[in-house]
């Protein structure tokens, strides 16, 4: 059967790293989920990400290099709202996880 | 056509007639001798009993999928009503993780209660609604997981642009994919939903959802679970997820006078509006599975039950709102809707309300007889 590679393929955009080609690179984490609180002072977010009914937090910071973008335009963190739908590409720092980029996600689109 | 095609072609439409029925628990027809070996193995998988030592835990509502999913047959229905609370506030669904949520598992491995001296997980504070919820049947949900996203959206018609009063929406998962399994709708695929089953509904972690769900929203004390994650292993999880996908519809009974009365009071009426009788599904690497039309009665999306039923949100689903439940296996069913409150199908359809208000109303106003000939159809089912 072919569960492995749909299981596979879950695990990687909800969980598991996704391997650069120089493995002294950081890793990069890519989620892709429901957007729980923003606060953009602290510039942190929390989304909420999971598999069925187990969900889970996921706590991230942006930085100033952070690219927030809705339909392809680049806007603030505290543009996005408890609700939405985003992509956020990570790296794990000392201080956790921080996005590099955070994409609005159209429901409408999402596969 | 020679005379032997004639007759070998009049065998196979009297074998095609008189096809075994398909009984609670059967196997799809048509599966590979591998296939059928993997939904025996997953059958093994499904009926396990885990303990504290095998990953039990820490919270859980049950040991086993087989101990909930069992009536009459292993993938069917249970008795057991389990708890979801959700905060629903400004219209945005809190599925409350932090507290626990949604998920409130009704029961604990003796090590966390020792620790916590807590029975069952807190119930979370901020949750603005409370829900209960009976287990499902899975026959069919392999069929189900394969109509393709078009046809669904198909149906759909949120602003009620054919003014019948009914307006089907999607949910949507987390990750804001199309939502089509719980009562909610809110996950997107079988797979997820048996990944995520393993660990919200008895705490077993796996290669798919790694991590233990927190206790109320604080971490797992020390030592309480020592068994390393994932909990099973992802052959464990194939194997379980295939014997879930391949549990046929059990073939709807051969109907009677009344039956066939009831079928098209059925469609007179309204139901079938939400309730499709047939869905096709698209392709598969599982030729048993590919291009199958089947007996659903579901649009599988999300339709306004009224206030009475509502109770929590999810995902896109307001409380109010629920997935239009497939009516597959209704013959053994002894309770009816999300939380098992009507014990009889006249309750049940006494209690849909909203969107489903004018099918309600013009089945209460039917004579007995035609009453009676609709829940025979639904009997039949």
């Amino acid at each position: 059967m072919v569960k492995l590679p749909r299981a596979a393929a879950l695990a990687a955009v909800l969980v598991t790293p996704v391997l650069t080609s120089a493995p002294v690179q950081p890793s990069t984490y890519i989620y892709q989920g429901t957007v729980h609180t923003v606060q953009p002072r602290a510039s942190s977010l929390e989304l909420i990400t999971g598999v069925g009914f187990a969900l889970r937090l996921v706590p991230m910071r942006a930085v100033a290099a952070t690219r927030v973008e809705r339909a392809g335009v680049a806007i603030s963190l505290a543009d996005l709202k408890p609700g939405d739908v985003v992509r956020a590409d990570c790296r794990r720092t000392a201080l956790g996880l921080v996005a590099d980029r955070i994409v609005e996600i159209d429901r409408t689109a999402a596969r | 056509m020679t005379r032997g095609a004639a007759v070998a072609g009049l065998l196979v439409l009297i074998a095609a007639g008189c096809e075994k029925p398909l009984k609670p628990g059967d196997p799809v027809r048509g599966l590979s001798a591998a296939e059928r070996d993997r939904f025996a193995r997953g059958k093994v998988v499904f009926d396990s009993a885990f303990t504290p030592h095998t990953g039990l835990g820490p919270l859980f509502n049950s040991t086993g999928c087989g101990e909930c999913h069992e009536d009459p047959a292993k993938g069917g229905r249970g008795d057991e009503v389990e708890v979801h609370a959700t905060a629903f506030r400004g219209g945005v669904c809190d599925p409350l993780v932090q507290e626990g949520g949604f998920v409130i598992q009704q029961h604990t491995i003796p090590a966390l209660k020792q620790a916590l001296g807590i029975d069952s997980e807190p119930f979370p504070r901020s949750a603005t609604g409370r829900a209960q919820r009976t287990t499902p049947v899975l026959f069919g949900r392999g069929l189900l997981d394969l109509v393709p996203d078009s046809v669904i959206l198909s149906y759909a018609d949120p602003d009620d642009r054919n003014h019948d009063g009914i307006r089907g929406r999607p949910n949507r998962s987390v990750d804001g994919r199309l939502g089509r399994f719980g009562r909610k709708a809110f996950v997107a695929t079988l797979t997820e939903f048996n990944a995520g089953a393993f660990v919200a509904e008895m705490g077993i972690t796996d290669p798919a959802q790694p991590t233990e769900e927190n206790i109320g929203g604080k971490p797992i004390p020390e030592g309480v679970d020592s068994v390393p994650d994932p909990e099973i292993t992802q052959e464990q999880l194939d194997l379980t997820d295939d014997f879930v996908r391949f549990l046929a519809p059990p073939t709807p009974a051969r109907l009677d006078t009344a039956g066939r009365r009831g079928r098209e009071l059925f469609s007179g009426l309204g139901c079938a509006a939400c309730h499709i009788p047939t869905l096709r599904t698209g392709d598969s690497p599982v030729p048993a599975l590919r291009h199958r039309e089947f007996a659903a009665y579901t649009d599988l999306l999300l339709h306004d039950m009224g206030p009475d039923l509502a109770d929590i949100c999810l995902g896109l689903a307001t409380p109010s709102q629920f997935r239009t439940e497939p009516l597959i296996d209704l013959r053994d069913a002894q309770r009816f809707l999300h939380d098992g409150r009507a014990t009889t199908l006249e309750q049940a359809i006494d209690a849909h309300g909203g969107e489903a208000a004018g099918a309600r109303d013009r089945f209460r106003a039917l004579p007995p007889g035609d009453r009676a000939a609709l829940t025979a159809f639904l009997k039949s089912l």
